[in-house]
């Protein structure tokens, strides 16, 4: 749905984006990742049109994106902000009016908005009157109200309590059953594992990494195993075929934390750890995303 | 609907709708008419009941009830000496005591005025003109020229004055009423351009710093989201304005015709059974200083006013495009108000040069070469023009003045939109002239 092409974008002193690639497919939630600075918002000021890039190109369902797009994408910038002295309902509709909603239809979501979010006696509140929470909630209303085609969140939970935030987080998984696309960016590595199908890593300008989840996780095993072992017998090591990270005893068995060696297999290490104890339970270690972007980005900073 | 048409709606319903809005436009009718109404109570005033009552003790025969009474002044012929009319004068029968001694007609000296309170010096004038023309009488007198002869010496000319205009039309007018439109108008824009610019302002910073600015560009082009500010903000202007001319005319209309009524109702009392004395009686009160409010009246109908307002709207408009486009562009640069100090001086400043050239040396020659260039140059003209028009400008020069006037608008607003794009999206930044040149330069 959405093609991003060798964009660049320079400022005045600095290269924002550079030549910076990625795919976002129809229907998925996409994380775009990557530290303060690294060009996130710069690249989202391009998909939004606020900015243009220097070279390159975006593509908008098989065309160049051009203003007849601004009402197909929905943005709740990291930076929120409202008109503080204008009534809530009011604010909305001139925001989805903008969008393209006519009156009628636009009052009308409103007020499906409110019921659904349990802010039905807001209409008439001033902003300045309102919580930052509560702020939030509003935005988010204004950006999805008028169903977009691509919706775009710069870091949507901060500021939210669990409980909304854990009601926002809903109503975009809502949302995307019903076939929006998400982009979000955020730092939060643990609403990534659980909201993102896939994701691009950017850092200083140059995207580092991109792919499903899945499968970046799956790369990024390194043949590291919990085992659990019953006994407190010491395991001896065998230096070619496997190395114990840590070691923990506990009153009958011990917890192992192991790295295979890569010629070898896990079942070979068991048969050797089987002589000393009674396996109990075997898990592969997974990377989180939060190990994946902190190790990404720290090596090619130290580069 | 169209974008621009929704934001404009917005900038334009949110003021109007706003409690200081409305207190702002009833309230300050209320002013100028309860102003308007102390003045021409205060003119009314002053004419009928601040007239100086001078006792005249006359040594010299000859002046013995010559001096007449009219206008601000009352003469009575004091029976007795100049001790006696002092002491009159300590128990308030009247203001002045005036002592005419007897002198040499050709070198009067020695004529005093006694009194409790300092004599004005238009009361002085007064009283050595009377006297003046009365010894001029006297000489002439002398001279062997009869009471008749000297009656019929005495003519009254008025000169009116009639101002050619382009297509040879003549018409009265008045240099004073002109002066005061002019004056009026001029104050008017400057007030106005300056009030609604630096709100044009006000509104681009509170976007910039409510940060709600990122969600609008992602909606609307940032040119139209700034014309959309400037045009909403002009209507509430143009609203204002016409509340104000509205509720302005009509409560000093009726102030002004309580005291036009109150004035002419007591001259008519004296008027003799002659009906040709009393045409000229009228016009002479018509004409006479002594009644402003009429005065000002009679000078209005020589002035087209039509014409004077559409030229003003027209001044109005466009002088408030010209500058708040440069105000939006202030805006945008700046995080908060304080900031924009160092950018409203060049903006502020031929404001205020064409207010106080306007008000002093346009006002008194409005066809001379600085008037002339500061009505052509579109940072001045919005003001300087709009005070020459009540005194009749060429109508080449007004062609050409508002021709530059569009095209100024028009590359004030190309300017401060390329401004406005870059700025409004920086950030905690403190903004330099230089670093403007550099966004004006950006290609989008």
């Amino acid at each position: 749905m959405l093609e991003i092409n060798n964009i660049v974008k320079q400022y005045a002193s600095h290269k924002a984006l550079d030549d910076v690639s990625m795919r976002i497919e129809r229907g998925k939630i996409f994380g775009l990742l990557g530290p303060n600075g690294a060009g996130k918002t710069s690249l989202i000021r391009i998909i939004t049109q606020i900015t243009a890039p220097d070279k390159g190109e975006v593509i908008f369902n098989g065309k160049r994106l051009n203003s007849d797009h601004i009402n197909q994408i929905g943005y709740l910038p990291e930076e929120r902000g409202l008109y503080k002295k204008m009534e809530i309902g009011e604010q909305i509709l001139y925001l989805s009016k903008l969008k393209g909603l006519s009156s009628a239809e636009a009052t009308k979501r409103i007020k499906y908005w409110f019921e659904k979010l349990d802010m039905k006696d807001w209409w008439s509140k001033k902003v300045e009157d309102l919580s930052k929470g509560m702020q939030q909630k509003v935005q988010f209303v204004a950006t999805v109200l008028h169903e977009p085609e691509l919706i775009i969140l710069d870091e949507p939970f901060s500021g939210f309590d669990p409980v909304n935030a854990d009601i926002i987080k809903n109503e975009i998984l809502e949302l995307n059953k019903k076939g929006s696309t998400f982009i979000f960016s955020t730092h939060r590595m643990e609403s990534v594992e659980e909201l993102c199908d896939n994701i691009a890593l950017i850092n200083k300008s140059k995207k580092i990494l991109d792919g499903s989840v899945k499968e970046i996780k799956q790369s990024y095993k390194n043949n590291t195993y919990w085992l659990s072992v019953t006994g407190n017998t010491s395991i001896s090591v065998k230096d070619d075929l496997f190395k114990i990270l840590s070691n923990e005893i506990q009153d009958d068995h011990q917890n192992l934390k192991i790295k295979v060696n890569s010629s070898h297999q896990i079942n070979e290490v068991l048969s050797h750890v089987m002589q000393h104890g009674q396996i109990q339970k075997l898990e592969e270690v997974i990377p989180t995303m939060n190990d994946i972007f902190i190790s990404k980005v720290k090596g090619e900073n130290h580069e | 609907m169209n974008k621009i048409l929704l934001i404009i709606q917005r900038e334009y319903l949110t003021r109007v709708k706003k409690k200081s809005f409305i207190i702002m436009t009833f309230l300050t009718p209320l002013l100028i008419a309860g102003i308007y109404g102390l003045i021409g109570y205060f003119t009314y005033k002053g004419i009928k009941d601040t007239s100086d009552k001078i006792a005249v003790v006359s040594e010299n025969s000859s002046l013995q009830d010559q001096l007449l009474s009219g206008g601000n002044i009352s003469y009575s012929y004091f029976n007795g000496n100049l001790d006696k009319a002092k002491s009159a004068l300590k128990e308030n029968d009247f203001d002045y005591v005036l002592h005419i001694p007897e002198f040499n007609i050709n070198k009067p000296t020695n004529i005093q005025l006694f009194g409790y309170k300092q004599a004005s010096i238009t009361l002085e004038n007064r009283i050595s003109r009377d006297l003046e023309s009365l010894i001029k009488n006297q000489k002439l007198r002398l001279s062997g020229i009869s009471q008749s002869q000297l009656d019929a010496l005495s003519t009254d000319v008025d000169v009116e004055i009639i101002k050619i205009g382009d297509s040879g039309t003549e018409k009265g007018s008045s240099a004073g009423a002109s002066a005061i439109i002019g004056g009026s108008i001029g104050i008017f824009m400057f007030i106005f351009i300056m009030l609604y610019g630096v709100q044009v302002m006000r509104g681009v910073i509170e976007e910039k710093t409510n940060r709600i600015i990122e969600v609008m560009i992602s909606s609307v082009k940032p040119f139209q989201l700034m014309m959309g500010k400037i045009i909403g903000i002009g209507l509430v202007s143009l609203t204002q304005f016409l509340l104000w001319i509205i509720l302005t005319t009509s409560l000093s209309g009726v102030a002004v015709g309580i005291f036009a009524e109150k004035n002419k109702a007591k001259p008519k009392v004296e008027m003799s059974s002659n009906p040709e004395v009393n045409a000229q009686i009228q016009a002479e009160l018509d004409k006479s200083s002594a009644n402003p409010v009429l005065d000002i009246q009679k000078s209005l109908s020589g002035i087209p006013m039509g014409k004077i307002v559409t030229l003003f709207l027209f001044y109005f408009l466009f002088g408030y495009l010209f500058y708040s486009a440069l105000y939006a562009a202030i805006g945008s640069a700046v995080d908060n108000e304080t900031e924009t100090q160092q950018f409203m001086m060049p903006v502020m400043l031929p404001l205020f040069f064409s207010y106080f050239l306007s008000l002093t040396v346009v006002n008194n020659d409005p066809y001379g070469t600085l008037a002339y260039w500061l009505s052509i140059i579109p940072f001045t003209s919005p003001i300087a023009m709009a005070v020459r028009i009540p005194y009749g400008v060429p109508t080449w020069e007004l062609a050409l003045s508002m021709g530059l006037l569009i095209l100024g608008f028009i590359f004030t607003t190309w300017l401060a939109g390329r401004i406005y794009r870059v700025g409004i999206l920086m950030y905690g930044k403190k903004t330099t002239f230089k670093e403007l040149y550099k966004w004006i330069t950006y290609k989008s």
